[in-house]
């Protein structure tokens, strides 16, 4: 007992944090009153008391057992079995007895005084009334020991480790403890004669299960100092492994911040979601969080221990992590750019085969005909598809590059887009001349976006504005329509993005529901 | 002869059957796409059709579609110096089929003589596909006249009409092709729309 009691002092006064110091502390307490009935027959004082704490004591030690390490009950049903198949049950039995038990007829005890509230003879009789408690033990314990087999089915190895010889002697104690009551409820007797012997055995398995428990952390304590050596070899990729070995967690998984793209991202750059059913314990400021097994919130200084190990590692892993994040947008982003220009192929062969070679024909087929005919009316139509010819090919061919665009600059280019455009727009250019490939950028991003006004706004204005600062040619084409246009809707604008993002420019987009829409691209340009 | 042709764009249907119908060919009815054509071949039961290789809905190889079907004389005006085009329309075995490019609608005299050719059975390939493939590689150790006999082989012309085309006599165009088809390995003696598949294919993927 007091090795128990000692165990639980240390560990109360070693993680403060849990739960599991107190209640190991007051389990073997508890446990004792018990055994002061058949210790002091003839004191008032130890039945009253003894009386009101009888049979708490394999509560408190199951509920250990239920919410090792952390001291916190996890499941619904493990929380209905210690506290209504437990503690309830127990309570309404030991007021029962308190008032009712006269010294004598009980079938779990020796015989000894009432206690000071005694109020006479039991309404039932003592005997059944005891039986119908121990029918529920009975019935309850199996539950408590599914609840306390699901938890440790469903945690990690780590935690495995550190519960299985709880385990193991909750087992124990439960069994002997089931087998021990149905005979005494089927003989009205005691076939074991003696209940010590298993609270004994159960008072040493407990403290022996709390220092390996301990024991077993001091390892993986131990094992911090290896994380470093281990760290100092191994390139970047393997700190996940190498954190997970020490922690004894395989399920370990890794989140490393990136402040610019403001997510998470696992080794490879991908983006994920903090879970909110695992342990997370995070390391320096916006730096990393280590993802684990939520037994292991109950060893903070393990887990800061490694995470503090590991941090330079860390550091190193993030800008990795950044820059594969970087590859993949970046493959993302030129698979895009190749897709678009296929398209734009595809659509330039479709007007041309649609709409000038055909026109280009029938002028042929006509002339074939004037040759033989001089028809005046004739003449006319051809003269007329031969115009319509050329104005679309003339189309086409500005819409692959406005040759303006190359010999004016960007304003004369923007100038004849707004001229064309359905509403006013008005042009404002500070920037002058920039180079050549920021301009052509630059153009379409305002002629898709001037199309999308068209499209989608339902403007009565629109204004665009190009201005030079720093280095960064700044392009801002706002309206005054409905608004609400979606940052990645649409491929016109996600191709502008890649086409901005290809220059190294940003692509942001502001579109309140009705307060219209402002897009803006920043394109650095050196000269 | 009356023919019906196929286009989906209306100027240049009006002004084929204008320019056909000055060359002495009836223009019995017009389809804007294949569906009108097939109805319209069914009704009017004409000599040939003329129809453009892609019309709606998919603008993509309609008129090829449609000359599987047709049991008529087709001939498949395309925009595309494809040979698998041409291959494709020869595979069904059909007599009578023909891929020129869209340019030849300037000139009449070359329309209507392919019109006739394919009525008459034959197959009518464009010399523009032929050209590139007979001019890219030596092909076996054929002489310069041999090779002239190919091309216009590959262009679908009998030996007959081959001999008005080079003014040589019906025999000797025998005997040059004779020569052809065994410096080439290729299989003598077949219907003009096989040898027609035989030489294309020889001349697209050498031997």
């Amino acid at each position: 007992m007091t090795l128990a009691l000692l165990a639980g002092l240390w560990i109360w006064a070693w993680r403060p944090a849990t739960r599991m110091g107190p209640l190991m502390t007051l389990w073997p307490v508890i446990w004792v009153a018990g055994d002061l009935l058949a210790a002091f027959p003839d004191s008032r004082f130890v039945s009253t008391f003894g009386l009101l704490l009888f049979g708490m004591g394999p509560i408190v030690y199951a509920q250990m057992a239920l919410s090792y390490p952390t001291g916190r009950l996890t499941s619904r049903v493990a929380w209905a079995y210690i506290y209504l198949g437990g503690y309830l049950a127990q309570v309404i039995q030991n007021v029962y007895n308190v008032l009712y038990y006269d010294g004598r007829g009980c079938p779990f005890c020796s015989p000894h005084e009432p206690s000071y509230v005694f109020a006479g003879t039991s309404p039932l009789s003592l005997a059944s009334w005891n039986k119908g408690w121990a029918y529920e033990i009975i019935a309850v314990l199996p539950i408590g020991l599914y609840a306390l087999y699901r938890r440790f089915l469903a945690s990690g190895p780590g935690a495995r480790r550190t519960m299985g010889p709880l385990v193991a002697t909750a087992t124990i104690v439960t069994l002997t403890t089931t087998v021990q009551l149905i005979f005494i409820v089927l003989g009205d007797q005691d076939p074991l004669s003696n209940l010590s012997y298993i609270e004994d055995f159960g008072l040493i398995a407990v403290a022996l299960t709390s220092f390996l428990g301990l024991a077993l952390t001091r390892r993986a304590r131990g094992a911090v100092g290896d994380l470093v050596v281990e760290l100092g070899r191994a390139g970047p990729g393997h700190v996940r492994e190498a954190l997970a070995r020490t922690i004894g967690d395989p399920t370990l998984q890794l989140a490393l911040w990136l402040p610019e793209r403001r997510a998470w991202v696992d080794e490879t750059g991908q983006e994920l979601e903090l879970p909110t059913d695992r342990g997370i314990t995070y390391v320096g400021d916006d730096l990393a969080a280590i993802v684990h097994d939520p037994v292991f919130l109950d060893q903070p200084a393990l887990l800061e221990a490694a995470g503090s190990a590991a941090r330079f590692a860390l550091e190193n892993e993030r800008l990795h992590a950044e820059l594969r994040a970087q590859l993949v947008e970046l493959r993302e982003s030129r698979a895009r750019i190749v897709r678009a220009g296929d398209e734009e192929r595809r659509r330039l062969e479709r007007d041309l085969h649609d709409g000038a070679q055909q026109r280009l024909l029938a002028v042929g087929m006509a002339l074939q005909l004037l040759r033989s005919s001089g028809d005046k009316s004739l003449l006319d139509e051809t003269e007329h598809e031969l115009q319509a010819a050329l104005r679309e090919l003339r189309e086409l061919a500005r819409g692959i590059h406005p040759a303006v665009l190359t010999d004016q600059g960007l304003a004369a280019a923007l100038q004849t887009l707004a001229d064309r455009a359905p509403i006013p727009v008005r042009i404002e250019d500070s920037a002058g001349r920039l180079p050549g490939h920021v301009e052509t950028a630059a153009y379409f991003v305002v002629a898709e976006a001037l199309a999308n006004v068209a499209k989608h706004a339902r403007a009565s204005n629109a204004w665009v504005s190009i201005g030079r600062e720093d280095g960064t040619a700044r392009i801002e084409i706002r309206d005054d329509g409905v608004g609400g246009a979606a940052p990645n809707g649409g491929s016109g604008l996600r191709g502008l993005a890649d086409r901005v993002g290809a220059l190294d420019g940003r692509l942001r987009i502001e579109s309140p529901a009705g307060d219209g829409t402002r897009l803006v691209a920043e394109i650095p340009c050196a000269s | 002869m009356r023919v019906v042709i196929a286009d989906d764009t209306a100027i240049l249907r009006e002004g084929l059957a204008r320019l056909l119908e000055e060359n002495g060919v009836k223009v019995v009815g017009q389809a804007a796409d294949a569906t009108e054509l097939l109805r319209a071949v069914e009704e009017l039961n004409p000599d040939a059709a003329l129809v453009d290789i892609r019309m709606p809905p998919t603008h993509t190889d309609e008129g090829l579609v449609a000359a599987e079907t047709l049991r008529i004389p087709v001939i498949v005006l395309s925009q595309y110096v494809e040979t698998a085009y041409a291959l494709r329309l020869l595979e069904g075995g059909q007599p009578g089929r023909g891929y020129l490019l869209k340019d030849r609608v300037m000139d009449a005299a070359q329309l209507v003589a392919a019109l006739e050719r394919v009525v008459a059975g034959e197959v009518v390939v464009d010399p523009a596909l032929i050209e590139p493939l007979v001019a890219r590689r030596p092909l076996g150790d054929l002489t310069a006249r041999e090779r002239e006999v190919l091309a216009l082989m590959a262009e679908g012309l009998t030996d007959r009409g081959i001999a008005e085309r080079l003014w040589l006599t019906p025999k000797t165009v025998e005997t040059h092709v004779r020569h052809i088809l065994r410096k080439l390995a290729l299989p003598a003696g077949t219907a003009n729309n096989r040898r027609v598949h035989a030489v294309l294919t020889y001349l697209r993927e050498g031997a």
